[in-house]
């Protein structure tokens, strides 16, 4: 079977509110691929991958029809996919499948999101409607809510503090402000920010303040996917898929103390519950830890050979709308035994300079989180890490990861309840 | 509505009058314009061109009628205050959220029955919310919580009234039943059982410095209540005392 390659991309710079409409947005970010990749003759694209999570953000359904024949791809192959705030990484893998196929050789992967068009409240409305709108939605929580309390759970579980939430909020900004296309910079500038600003800081939803929780974004990204066979005719530093991996849990978080699927799958973790609380029936994932990204990450590491995936990858790009997420995504992705995230910040392994640094790009709280277009963001985010471009394309070399071969990429929707993980090399 | 339905309850005729008002607002038809002078164009932070664009404000209002399903009986059983699960007659897990059918790979989809489930539990995790969005702003602040019902394998989200700092893992709480009922969640809340103290490993109350910013912070959504909506400081207070069963 044919290998996959990500051989180009572009972006249209998200921000809070742009007004330019989601299909300008995404012609622009296809006039930088174009730009970026002479070769590419726009007939030779096969396949017109869409990427959008909400139809009710904009008052349009189907979207996705009027992008495809703005762009100029219409009579052509396409359709969209959607999964919350999994839809860009199930695109881009839905893409990768597509090839692996042998059906396709060269497919565009286009995302969007255009998020401004109601007010604060309602959008957050709109987005919790992505969680179980008869039980979870109507006690008024929504996802700052939901978050919060899982992040409580692992905290209480596991003894990370608000400090180390706010090291990895002091983290994302200051990565943030080195990249010309992030929001963060665009709302606060180029200086840095410390623990005390960050102490400072309002809270939402205890333990979460606003500087832990992801922005609200307009924007687009668009990926160019290719055969092996082709690949080399749009890039020079192809960026090859190495493993995916995909995973789900229960739509709502409070079924997972009876998750019965995973009971027993995985025993060490069971091992590493304490014993001060008592102990749910399922006692991995239940509310503390994402069930999806462990299956996601093993299928991934096992297609793609990693075996020591802290030495063996040099950077990652998580899925983190919250930053307690990730303390928890360390361990489900198998950086480190249950518990032990925290270590991962306290120590630096995940920050600039680390040994496997995170959110370089500022992630989805200081670089963007357009939701249909985030993980592609990411992605071009690491294609660019990956062809050692950051000093090139930022004007700044400080997130360039020098040498860098290997890198994570893991998305996902709802409360972790769908997801996957890709693991790209250069 | 067919031959073979009938409304046995009807509780929505005055809804339904309200909401004919706003279907007559011309949903969906322009309501009004704006001309925004804004920056435009692909480029990085601060080169932007700026250009004139034009916004239209578009209302969009819509009233559901949503069947609630074979689980129907537990928000029934929310009006009449009492409180359902059900049951696998085949593994015993009890699901409050009630479930028709356990999912429990090896019960095949079983078809579940129900069990009535005393008004109290334990928190399993919780939220403290200083900030939510517009429908739920006047209950700030409030504690959103998975409590685990006496009985239940699962956790339900129910609103916790309590001091925002009164709240941790493991705390025993009541569920009482509001007065006014509509066969929601929000019928019912839960409140701390009387007389307990916090554990020494509580990761809020072993924490002095978050403990100290949640009060300094607590401290703005009351003056944002007091400035938004007149609620002032005592009103919210009066919400934690938990009248009646």
């Amino acid at each position: 079977m044919t290998k996959v390659a990500v051989v180009g991309g572009g972006l249209f710079r998200p921000d809070r509110v742009r007004y330019e409409v989601a299909e300008e947005g995404v012609a622009e970010a296809y006039r930088m691929l174009l730009e970026e990749v002479p070769e590419l003759d726009p007939r030779d694209i096969e396949f017109v991958q869409c990427s959008y999570f909400s139809d009710h953000l904009n008052q349009q359904l189907c979207m996705s029809w009027i992008v495809q024949d703005y762009i100029g791809h219409h009579r052509k192959p396409g359709y969209r996919v959607e999964a919350g705030g999994s839809t860009p990484l199930d695109a881009l893998i839905n893409a990768y499948f597509l090839i692996k196929s042998g059906e396709y050789d060269l497919i565009l992967v286009v995302g969007w999101e255009w998020m401004s068009e109601v007010d604060t409240a309602t959008t957050n409305e709109f987005i919790a409607a992505a969680s179980d709108t008869d039980w979870d939605f109507t006690v008024g929580g929504y996802y700052n809510g939901y978050y919060a309390a899982l992040e409580v759970r692992h905290m209480q579980l596991y003894g990370e503090t608000v400090e180390d939430l706010g090291r990895l909020a002091v983290r994302n900004r200051n990565n943030a402000v080195h990249n010309p296309y992030s929001q963060w910079r665009s709302e606060h500038g180029t200086s840095y920010v410390t623990l005390d600003d960050y102490f400072k800081d309002r809270i939402v939803a205890w333990p979460y303040r606003r500087w832990n929780c992801a922005l609200i974004s307009e924007g687009a990204a668009v990926l160019l996917l290719a055969s092996e066979k082709v690949a080399r005719k749009y890039s020079d530093a192809p960026m090859w898929i190495e493993g995916v991996g995909l995973g789900t849990d229960s739509m709502r978080p409070g079924d997972r103390l009876v998750d019965w699927p995973y009971k027993g799958a995985y025993p060490e973790d069971e091992e590493r519950y304490p014993s001060f609380v008592e102990r749910p029936l399922t006692p991995y994932p239940e509310m503390a830890n994402f069930g999806f990204a462990r299956e996601a990450a093993r299928q991934a590491y096992r297609r793609a050979g990693i075996t020591h995936p802290v030495r063996e990858l040099d950077l990652a790009e998580l899925f983190a709308p919250y930053d307690g997420v990730e303390l928890c995504l360390y361990e489900d992705l198998l950086w480190c035994p249950r518990g032990e995230g925290k270590t991962m910040v306290r120590e630096g392994t995940v920050m600039r300079g680390g040994e496997l640094p995170c959110q370089l790009s500022g992630g989805l709280t200081a670089f963007a989180h357009p939701v249909g277009a985030t993980s592609l963001l990411q992605t071009l985010f690491l294609y660019w890490e990956l062809a050692e471009r950051i000093p090139e394309k930022f004007g700044d070399p400080k997130l360039q990861v020098s040498g860098a071969e290997k890198a994570l990429l893991t998305g996902h929707g709802g409360t972790g309840c769908q997801g996957g993980v890709i693991v790209f090399s250069r | 509505m067919g031959e073979r339905e009938k409304v046995v309850e009807d509780r929505v005729l005055e809804v339904l009058r309200e909401w004919e008002e706003y279907a007559r607002r011309g949903n969906w038809r322009p309501r009004g314009y704006r001309i925004i002078r804004g920056p435009a164009g692909n480029t990085k932070v601060g080169e932007e061109r700026e250009e004139e664009f034009m916004v239209v404000y578009r209302p969009h209002g819509v009233l559901y009628h949503h069947s609630l399903g074979k689980v129907s009986k537990f928000f029934r059983g929310l009006i009449e205050g009492k409180l359902y699960g059900t049951r696998c007659p085949r593994c015993g897990t009890v699901y409050c959220p009630a479930r028709a059918h356990c999912w429990n790979p090896s019960c095949k989809a079983q078809p579940t029955e129900w069990v009535e489930l005393p008004p109290s539990g334990k928190v399993h995790t919780f939220s403290i919310m200083l900030f939510s969005a517009e429908a739920f702003l006047e209950h700030l602040p409030f504690v959103l919580g998975y409590v685990q019902i006496d009985g239940a394998h699962t956790a339900l989200p129910i609103q916790i009234l309590t001091s925002p700092t009164h709240v941790w893992v493991g705390q025993r709480v009541r569920i009482k039943f509001r007065e006014e009922r509509k066969g929601e969640l929000m019928d019912i809340y839960a409140v701390p059982v009387p007389g307990q103290e916090p554990p020494k490993w509580s990761c809020l109350h072993a924490d002095a410095k978050a403990m100290e910013d949640l009060r300094r912070d607590l401290e703005k959504t009351y003056e944002f209540l007091q400035e938004r909506f007149g609620i002032t400081r005592e009103m919210v207070m009066k919400r934690w005392e938990a009248p009646g069963e």
